[in-house]
């Protein structure tokens, strides 16, 4: 009997973590969203030999490239901090690249980089952000991916991320198309 | 006939030997020898019939004084307990399945993702699987902790759906995470319901998961680094094996086991490298030779290929690498390597072997020398062949393709003297794959080429041929 008590005391504490970390996951993106602060990125077309990969829409950033004079010491997979700042229509450009995390009242995501090439003297570094997949409804995904290219390609309409910032931590809230959530599209194109 | 069946049911219950009993399921019974093989099967379900109605007169014979009260109660614990254990290593079986087959549907019933309910109830239903998972871990401990059927469905279950709620919030938020994180976290949380609800198949689902881990982390990744996690969890998994090993050596879980975990380390062992491949190959030799020499001395009555999986992947291991580097370009590259300061492959490799001599000179003290087979000491003419091959790229390519001939031929003359067809064949089938590996060597003529393989396919023949007339003769 004692032994079945101690067995359910440690059941019910690996129960507990089991449920800590997923929990821990929801309150970290809550305080993002609740706190943070909401930046817009200009999206461009994903390349359309990318096969669909699921029930979420593929994001590819205007603004991801970085570029530095002569040699740099970047190289792909690194984690790095993008230090943010707002271009004159509002939309987010980088604003330098660091290896260490820039101090609090810095505007920084933190991102990876995706792969670093040489032209004419210059590094240019590719920035991956980790909020490039926009989760929707299984049967609403591809359709809307559809529209995300077909308005990204457009140059008439403007497509951005809502994402929204807070510690380098991102959340990407929404995909909007001329200040039009792409989930509203859908519902109407329904 | 009647009677002869219940004398073979006493006496399989009274004797504890038997001169000659068959059959695992349903009844034993002894056999005759004139009794033509193919009346077995007959003669099973007859004796089947014979034993139920042995059982509705059992009291007749008790109140007849022919046997007594504590032997009836024997007899109907026999039959009894034979078809309890088939029964429920079928529920064990489906339990699982069952188990696994509605954690998946329901996940993929809330991955829909319904854009009808808000961020927060998508979230609060992505938690629900897992308390329901939790919910029959607690019921299984207080109520049907003895039962291995519950004890398997409910660890199946809720590995399922931790997993499922780690990954569906990440969905709910758009984070793309990173895999190897994800699946460490998940693989951590599920380890210690191995112990808690002793069960083997939450411990193959680890087993794969933190496979897949060190993959991930140490193969596949942009920034692949050393995944030492997995070793970890490999190890906090050991008492569990051993438990089973102690506890019922012929289960299905534990030969399932046997195999998951000696392939995860064969593919994982890699992941110990670090860009200095070349000394991995010691590091491989010396694990299938520590393979070898587990399999021995921890199956020694086992000698089927699935029965005893580590001497199978130890000398399948083997043979697989000694073929790969009969060819030059591996000596080619050896012969170049510079190195300017101690690489870590080497440590490992020097690790590995230690513990693998040390094995081996523990079976040589508490065995005899005699029982060292010839593939448990091949990593150690390999570490000679492999210090050669600094200097030259010859005289290791020579070694090798000797030591492949040699093995070959080792096998098949064992296989012959074993009157053992798998073994003969193995054994033929490796001097094969020696030959088509040098059929593609530009260097030798087409006319030696096709002897070899006239030779060889002729061997495959007259080897078969001998071995079937030698068992027809001994049948006779």
């Amino acid at each position: 009997m004692k032994n079945k008590s101690v067995l359910l005391g440690l059941f019910i504490l690996v129960a507990v973590a089991q449920i800590y970390v997923p929990a821990s996951m929801i309150m970290e993106r809550e305080d993002v969203l609740k706190k943070g602060k909401l930046w817009k990125f200009k999206t461009r077309p994903i390349d359309p030999n990318d096969p669909m990969r699921g029930k979420y829409i593929t994001l590819a950033y205007e603004n991801n490239v970085y570029k530095i004079p002569g040699d740099s010491t970047f190289f792909s997979g690194q984690e790095v901090f993008v230090v943010l700042k707002e271009d004159e229509n509002g939309y987010s450009t980088i604003d330098k690249v660091e290896i260490d995390r820039p101090p609090a009242d810095a505007e920084y995501v933190k991102a990876e980089i995706w792969y670093v090439n040489y032209y004419e003297d210059t590094a240019r570094i590719s920035i991956r952000y980790p909020f490039d997949r926009f989760y929707m409804e299984e049967y609403k995904a591809p359709e809307a991916e559809r529209l995300y290219n077909e308005f990204s390609r457009d140059s008439t309409t403007v497509t951005y991320a809502v994402v929204k910032i807070k510690d380098g931590e991102a959340v990407l809230e929404d995909v909007v198309v001329d200040g039009v959530s792409i989930a509203e599209i859908i519902l109407k194109e329904e | 006939m009647i009677e002869f069946g219940l004398n073979l049911i006493i006496n399989r219950v009274t004797q504890s030997n038997p001169v000659n009993y068959f059959g695992s399921k349903g009844v034993n019974f002894v056999v005759l020898p004139e009794f033509p093989k193919d009346y077995l099967s007959s003669c099973k379900s007859f004796l089947s019939k014979v034993a139920k109605s042995f059982l509705r007169v059992l009291p007749e014979l008790i109140g007849a004084d022919i046997i007594t009260t504590e032997k009836a109660e024997e007899i109907k614990r026999y039959f009894g307990d034979k078809k309890d254990r088939s029964q429920s290593r079928l529920i064990v079986i489906f339990s699982i399945l069952g188990a696994l087959l509605i954690g998946l549907g329901i996940i993929l019933i809330i991955a829909h993702n319904w854009d009808e309910l808000s961020r927060s109830t998508k979230a609060a239903f992505a938690f629900l699987p897992l308390v329901i998972g939790q919910s029959i871990g607690v019921y299984v401990l207080l109520k049907k902790a003895d039962s291995t059927g519950w004890r398997e469905a409910a660890a199946a279950f809720l590995f399922c759906t931790v997993g499922a709620s780690i990954s569906l919030i990440s969905q709910i938020y758009n984070i793309p995470g990173n895999l190897s994180t994800f699946l460490l976290t998940w693989m951590v949380l599920c380890l210690p319901t191995v112990y808690l609800l002793r069960s083997a198949i939450a411990s193959m689902l680890i087993i794969a998961g933190i496979t897949y881990y060190a993959c991930e982390t140490s193969y596949w990744a942009r920034n692949d680094r050393p995944s030492w996690e997995y070793w970890v969890v490999v190890a906090l998994l050991i008492p569990h094996y051993y438990s089973l090993y102690r506890k019922n050596l012929k289960s299905n879980f534990f030969i399932l086991l046997s195999w998951l975990i000696p392939l995860s380390i064969t593919i994982c062992l890699g992941t110990l490298s670090d860009h200095k491949e070349e000394f991995m190959f010691i590091a491989y030799f010396s694990w299938f030779g520590l393979s070898c020499i587990s399999g021995d001395l921890l199956f020694s009555e086992r000698k089927g290929i699935i029965g005893n999986a580590y001497t199978t992947i130890g000398s399948i291991g083997t043979v697989a690498l000694l073929l790969a580097l009969s060819f030059e370009w591996f000596w080619n590259d050896l012969s170049k390597l510079e190195m300017s300061v101690l690489p870590s492959d080497l440590m490992v490799a020097a690790l590995i072997s230690l513990a693998t001599i040390g094995l081996l000179m523990w079976k040589i003290k508490y065995k005899t020398m005699k029982s060292v087979q010839f593939t448990e000491i091949i990593f150690l003419i390999f570490i000679v062949i492999f210090a050669i091959g600094f200097s030259s790229s010859v005289i290791p390519i020579l070694a090798i393709n000797m030591l492949v001939l040699i093995l070959g031929l080792r096998i098949i003359w064992e296989g012959a003297r074993k009157n053992h067809l798998g073994m003969l064949n193995y054994g033929l089938l490796i001097v094969t794959a020696l030959i088509v590996c040098r059929f593609f060597d530009a260097d030798i003529s087409f006319i030696a080429r096709g002897v070899m393989f006239v030779l060889v396919g002729a061997g495959f023949f007259a080897g078969n041929f001998l071995l079937l007339k030698k068992r027809r003769s001994h049948e006779k």
